[in-house]
């Protein structure tokens, strides 16, 4: 529109042409005229009418779209600016020159698009209308009926999204009018409900369209109606799934998406994540039978149970296509039967509590419970992922168990392997002592290694580490005797369990019954293995016609009587030895042949009775398999095959786990002459490669290397630190401690002096301490601890708010109060009337006692306290630091390094945590208070951090501080207790209370390391607590150690203490110790 | 109108009250020998050790066990006279000094002094058993200090006497270390005015001899229970504060006897009353029905 045709026109001019038209048209130009000159100039007004009129002037017809543009002006103009309005009135006259009524649709829609849609998006908003229209008819109505529709899309689209849409529908309208507009009103309706997913949905309908226009509609209209029975961000992935169907060419789809939809209906929308995440990894149709059959599942599985059903179905469908589309019916009997299975099956984790606390009780020491597959990852030997197993201060049990169809049953058989599992600690399996006297036979041992050391040759190189090993030496055939020895001790177990716990006798046979149904029918073993099975039968009580072959029914009959003398509760571990040496004898003189099917013979456990004695050959025996090579290795054999694993007892390494208790004790232990501590990393190596504990099937190089790894893991494991040069003359020397005293020449350092246990005297001024404040971060840190504690905080509020009243006591004997006490003034005339001076505070008040309570909170916060909490098996030997003070560095800056990476919690986090929540229930008590960090490297440099002291106010600036306490360096604990132990010296409290929280090991450089270190740590810790028990200072240690790094405990006997195995349980202890300990 | 009441009950002053029938007692360790060696030489004991594992029984026993030689060598005839009365006070936080010595009480318009049990058993030369003392107000330990040294003596300050304590006196206090509030702790001019007897839950064997002979059970179920014993000690630490006291196991025992389950009656007698924490009560449940069929 030039400016010249403007302003040559006036409002009157348009006036008299808008006469031509019909009345309505003016009528309402007039209404909106009214407004529109209200806000604009006249100039402007003079536009806006004109453009109108322009419309109208289009065609005979447009008169109407006019009419639309003038009625809806008063609504615009409260959204537009006025250039906007233009453009929008100019992009309808556009549209008008095209098609009068889709100009008028374009009019109409404007009031409730507009309000939603950007100013600037009008102009291409109008052209995506248009760019629907092809001059047809049909196409027309398309448009209209987009402008329509478009409040209700701009509502739950963006106008890119619109766009696309647009373009979609555009291309649908290419093959079907009809179909694009249906799809377009059904769509409108589907978009609120997808919700965000919905640029997805865009862009997911292309393919749909791909595959089968005809069903578009179908498929829309289901959706519209089935998809809000689905969980609302997991639409979008339904429809994906249903998408993939169409895509294998399923039809009959808009039922399927009813009936599938109806059935997640049916089940908690929580669910339907896992649900369809399970579904999209199913191929062909099997994911429609299976989400239809999740209700009927979900009666009986759990979710993890549901991922294993369908694990197993997935197996069946890439065998059998019909076989797994009638597994996911549940239309197959197997199908049922692994429900039935999956559902009584039991979960090692839900029962893992009560089964580990059962375990401590039975064993009486630090059992742990852990996954299986935890132990193989430890790369130490174990290689099973499914057999239980221990070695020695941890059970490993399988994940979940589903052998039996009841889950009683299933419970039954987690508590009968775990019986045995902790039998090993409880009865001693690892406790074997080459020099003590057995109980049962005569000893053996001895002769048979005085025989050895005359005979062969190699023994008399042989070396051991433990006493295991050295009883193993003595054999040539080290798997055989392993097998014999371990399958002994696990009928020994058996029956001291039965004898012990009359209770889990019943079960237990159960299961023995059970295991022995499936083993091998013994004839098809060779005559080796069939006697070793022998002794594995009679353990299980198969005690009636055990088949052996014939030729050697005597050495059998011998074996019975042996294996039946040690299967007793009174047996122990050196008379396992025994047995085993004496059946090692008698086997290895058999050779490993098959015998024929008739050559065999049955013999009866019970009939053999007689008490077992040594035969006369025995002494020959011995001196045959002294011999080297001895008279094992004959011809025509088969080769000799482990024992089949009887499945509860598990994986019993006796070698292994005696070397891992050995070498854990020693490194808890600080002797200072340790006869093992030259140790090497090569006997290990050298160890692994003679035992037969290690898997014997791995070729020689490879099996060199797995050593390797093998040592150097196991003495992470246990902490051992070998080949210390520091040993020496057994005189230890301290590293980078020497020098003498230390002056604290800046302010706010202080010098104390250091316990050495040695010299049982004080170092005098050994430790610098630097008091510094805690910088500050962010104060949320402390609100939103509260909040994610909310439950716990308010218990605890409850619990200490009535503390509180307590506070308020009715507090007799006072001068003057609210009322006199009965008592105390009969007691005042008694003793008037004896002739006694009276008490004459008789009074009393409801009087605010001081709760007089001084804490002061001294948190750990060295680097170990960044390990995680969750992750077990980080090495546990990284937290000790480097003497090197270049290596420290580093390794410092790998620490650091690896706590800016994490999403996880760490010790020091909870430990933060529990901080807020005291201070949160302090505040209510009112009591005195100081929490205070400390960390530090080298007796110069303990840093000692103030987070409150004690006589400052709680403030939001205390807030920061408590967020920016952060993991630092070693922890030197002595000095730190003593500087705070002076802070509570100032304070005036009558009960005065140090609370440590650490992770239970004090470590510096020259003050933790392995050794005589650690123990120089442990008892100046100790010491420290010792003189805040002088000062009338109750000190208490709370340790957090999740990993049995505790050094204090032992020192700890009469000092408050208390180990805290569930770091996630420190907030509420923490709690829980303090108002008892000020009660 | 009745001329005289039957007695339907039994009651005895104190310094009268002396046990008839030796109470049962096994030695666990030493304490025996200690016990007396400290009665000849009069000096005061303390017993620490977790609750109930005999501190109470211990002292009936030595009550008796001290007395009866002591008469069957001078009176024959009248042996009750001459055994050492006990005198056990249960110490509350409302206990005062004056409760342990006496006071004065208005009669009509005189007044009658009323001695405390502490006073009596000094005067009596008994064995004044002061059971939990922490838990007694702090002014009490102030009056036991001169009871306790060399002077043996107790000064009755109302009535401005001072009560030099009878030959046979000897006070015995009991004290349960370990969790114990911080506020409640001895002080050291009290403890160190006593001999510490540790007593600790005795070994399995002996345990099981223990029930069996307050229970009346045989001796299998008794060891069967002891193990129990034992095996829920072992959770002590991982969150049961105390371990199950041999008082327990014996009432379990008992319970047993009357024809209760083995596992019910533990149930009831052992699990639910160490612990409320549920967890803790299934393991416990467990070892339970491990041990008992």
């Amino acid at each position: 529109m030039n400016k010249k045709e403007i302003s040559n026109t006036t409002l009157k001019s348009i006036r008299s042409k808008l006469q031509n038209y019909p009345d309505s048209l003016k009528d309402n130009f007039e209404i909106s005229i009214k407004f529109v000159s209200e806000i604009f100039s006249v100039e402007e007004t003079k536009l806006w009418a004109l453009i109108g009129l322009k419309i109208a002037q289009v065609t005979t017809r447009s008169w109407e779209s006019s009419l639309e543009y003038y009625k809806a002006t008063p609504d615009i103009i409260k959204y537009l600016p006025f250039n906007y309005i233009i453009q929008w009135g100019e992009s309808g006259l556009d549209l008008s020159n095209q098609s009068p009524t889709l100009a008028s649709s374009y009019f109409k829609a404007s009031k409730n698009t507009i309000k939603k849609l950007r100013s600037r998006h009008i102009d291409s908003w109008a052209l995506t209308g248009k760019s629907l229209y092809n001059g047809t008819w049909k196409s027309s109505t398309l448009a209209c009926q987009f402008f329509e529709h478009s409040p209700a899309l701009v509502k739950s689209l963006t106008f890119p999204q619109i766009e696309k849409f647009t373009s979609v529908l555009k291309n649908i309208s290419d093959n079907s009018f009809d179909i694009a507009s249906d799809s377009l009103s059904i769509s409108t309706t589907i978009f609120p409900i997808i919700g965000k997913s919905n640029e997805e949905f865009i862009n997911l309908l292309p393919n749909v369209i791909k595959l089968n226009l005809r069903e578009l509609k179908g498929f829309l209209e289901s959706c519209s109606k089935s998809l809000n029975k689905i969980d609302s961000n997991q639409r979008i992935n339904f429809i994906k799934i249903i998408i993939k169907l169409m895509e294998n060419g399923e039809l009959n789809i808009p039922n399927h998406i009813t009936e599938m939809a109806n059935n997640l209906n049916e089940i908690n929308k929580e669910e339907h994540e896992s649900i369809l995440e399970l579904a999209t990894t199913l191929e062909g149709t099997t994911p429609i039978f299976f989400i239809n059959s999740t209700p009927k599942a979900f009666e009986k599985l759990t979710n993890t149970q549901l991922i294993k059903w369908v694990e197993t179905g997935k197996k069946i469908y890439k065998t059998n296509v019909e076989g797994g589309v009638a597994f996911f019916k549940i239309e197959s009997s197997y199908s049922e039967q692994v429900i039935e299975n999956l559902s009584s099956s039991i979960e090692l984790s839900k029962i893992k509590e009560i089964m580990e606390l059962y375990c401590r009780g039975l064993a009486g020491s630090e059992i742990k419970l852990e996954n299986t597959g935890d132990l193989v990852e430890k790369n130490i030997g174990w290689v099973s992922n499914e057999s239980p197993s221990t070695e020695g201060s941890t059970v490993y049990l399988p994940a979940v168990t589903d052998r039996y169809t009841s889950k009683i049953d299933n419970f039954n058989w987690y508590k009968v392997v775990s019986t045995h599992q902790v039998a090993h600690v409880e009865f001693g399996s690892f406790q074997f002592n080459f020099s003590k006297p057995s109980n049962l036979f005569k000893d053996l041992r001895y002769t048979l290694e005085e025989k050895k050391l005359n005979n062969d040759e190699n023994y008399k190189s042989q070396t051991w580490l433990t006493d295991i090993q050295r009883f193993f030496n003595m054999f040539t055939d080290r798997q055989l005797s392993l097998d014999i020895f371990t399958v002994v001790e696990d009928g020994r177990l058996d029956e001291r369990i039965k004898y012990e716990y009359p209770g889990v006798k019943n079960p237990y046979i159960k299961i023995q019954t059970d295991t022995l149904k499936r083993r091998k029918p013994i004839q098809e073993l060779p005559a080796r293995e069939a006697l070793v099975e022998l002794i594995i039968r009679i353990g299980l009580q198969e005690l009636k016609s055990i088949p052996v072959p014939k030729k050697h029914k005597k050495s059998a009959t011998d074996i019975v009587s042996i294996a039946k003398q040690v299967f007793d509760y009174s047996a122990n571990i050196e008379d396992v030895a025994e047995a085993t040496l004496r059946i090692y004898a008698i086997i290895s003189q058999i050779s490993n042949e098959n015998i024929d099917q008739d050559d065999w013979d049955n013999i009866d456990i019970d009939d053999i009775n007689e008490e077992y004695n040594d035969s006369n050959n025995m002494d020959e025996l011995i001196d045959n398999i002294s011999q080297n090579p001895d008279m094992s290795e004959l011809n025509d054999d088969e080769e000799y095959t482990p024992s089949e694993q009887v499945d509860y007892r598990g994986d019993f390494k006796p070698e292994l786990s005696q070397l891992l208790n050995e070498l854990r004790s020693q490194g808890d232990m600080s002797d200072e002459n340790n006869k093992d501590s030259n140790l090497t990393q090569q006997m290990l190596e050298e160890m692994f490669q003679s035992s037969a504990e290690i898997d014997v099937n791995s070729n020689v190089s490879e099996m060199q290397n797995a050593s390797g790894k093998f040592a150097n893991n196991i003495l992470k494991e246990t902490g051992v630190n070998i080949n210390q040069q520091d040993y020496g003359d057994g005189v230890p020397s301290h590293i980078d401690e020497d020098g003498g005293s230390l002056d604290p020449n800046e302010p706010q350092t202080f010098v104390y002096d250091e316990w050495d246990f040695r010299a049982g005297d004080y170092k005098p001024r050994w430790c610098i301490v630097h008091q510094k404040e805690m910088p500050e971060g962010d104060p949320n840190f402390y609100s939103t601890t509260l909040h994610s504690y909310k439950p716990l905080v308010q218990r605890i509020q409850r619990q200490f708010e009535m503390m509180v009243p307590e506070m308020f006591r009715k507090v007799r004997k006072l001068d003057d109060g609210e009322d006199f006490d009965i008592d105390d003034v009969i007691e005042a005339m008694i003793d008037i009337k004896t002739g006694n001076s009276p008490n004459e505070k008789f009074y009393w008040r409801r009087n605010k006692v001081q709760r007089d309570v001084a804490v002061a909170l001294l948190l750990d916060t060295s680097a170990s306290t960044a390990e995680a909490i969750d992750d077990s098996k980080k090495p546990g030997d990284d937290w000790d630091a480097p003497d090197d003070p270049v290596k420290y560095m580093e390794w410092l800056k790998n620490r650091k390094s690896e706590g800016s990476r994490r999403n996880y919690k760490r010790i020091i986090d909870v430990e933060k945590e529990s901080i807020v929540l005291l201070i949160n229930a302090l505040e209510s008590i009112g009591d005195m208070y100081g929490i205070y960090g400390f960390s530090g490297y080298g007796r110069e440099n303990v840093e000692f951090y103030n987070i409150k002291d004690l006589n400052e106010n709680f403030s939001d600036n205390i807030k920061q501080r408590i967020d920016r306490i952060s993991p630092l360096h070693a922890t030197r604990m002595g000095p730190a207790i003593r500087h705070t132990i002076t802070k509570l010296k100032k304070a005036e409290a009558r009960t005065k209370l140090l609370f440590l929280i650490s992770d239970g090991r004090p470590q510096d450089r020259g003050y933790s390391r392995e050794g005589v270190e650690k123990e120089y740590a442990v008892h100046d810790t100790k010491m420290a607590l010792d003189e805040a028990k002088q000062e009338d200072i109750n000190a208490f240690c709370l340790t957090v150690d999740k990993s049995g790094h505790d050094y204090l405990k032992t020192m700890c006997e009469d000092i408050g203490y208390e180990v805290l195995d569930d770091i996630h349980a420190l907030p509420e202890r923490l709690l829980y110790l303090y108002r008892r300990l000020t009660m | 109108m009745a001329k005289s009441t039957k007695t339907l009950y039994r009651s005895y002053i104190i310094e009268e009250y002396n046990l008839t029938e030796e109470p049962y007692y096994l030695p666990v360790n030493d304490e025996v020998e200690l016990f007396e060696a400290a009665y000849k030489q009069r000096i005061p004991v303390i017993f620490k050790g977790p609750t109930g594992c005999g501190k109470t029984r211990f002292i009936e026993y030595m009550s008796y066990k001290i007395g009866v030689p002591l008469t069957k060598v001078k009176k024959q005839d009248n042996k009750s006279q001459n055994n050492i009365p006990l005198v056990t006070i249960a110490c509350h936080e409302d206990l005062t000094a004056s409760d342990l010595v006496g006071r004065y009480l208005l009669e009509g318009d005189k007044t009658v002094w009323i001695d405390g049990p502490l006073t009596r058993a000094v005067k009596a030369g008994g064995i004044c058993y002061l059971d939990e003392i922490v838990e007694a107000r702090k002014d009490t330990t102030v009056i036991i200090h001169p009871l306790t040294d060399h002077r043996r003596i107790l000064p009755v300050e109302k009535k401005g006497e001072l009560l030099e304590a009878a030959e046979g006196f000897l006070l015995v206090l009991s004290y349960n270390p370990g969790y114990q509030s911080a506020l409640k702790d001895l002080k050291q001019s009290t403890r160190q005015r006593f001999i510490s007897v540790e007593f600790d839950y005795p070994s399995r064997d002996a345990e099981a001899e223990i029930i069996k002979h307050e229970s009346g059970l045989d001796i299998q179920t008794s060891t069967q229970l002891a193990k129990l014993g034992e095996k829920v000690r072992n959770l002590k630490e991982h969150g049961l504060q105390e371990g199950s006291s041999t008082r327990l196991l014996i009432y379990a025992g008992k319970l047993i006897s009357q024809g209760i389950k083995p596992r019910r009656a533990c149930q009831v007698a052992i699990n639910w009353a160490v612990t409320d924490d549920i967890s803790i009560q299934k393991s416990i449940s467990e070892l339970i029905s491990s041990i008992f069929e």
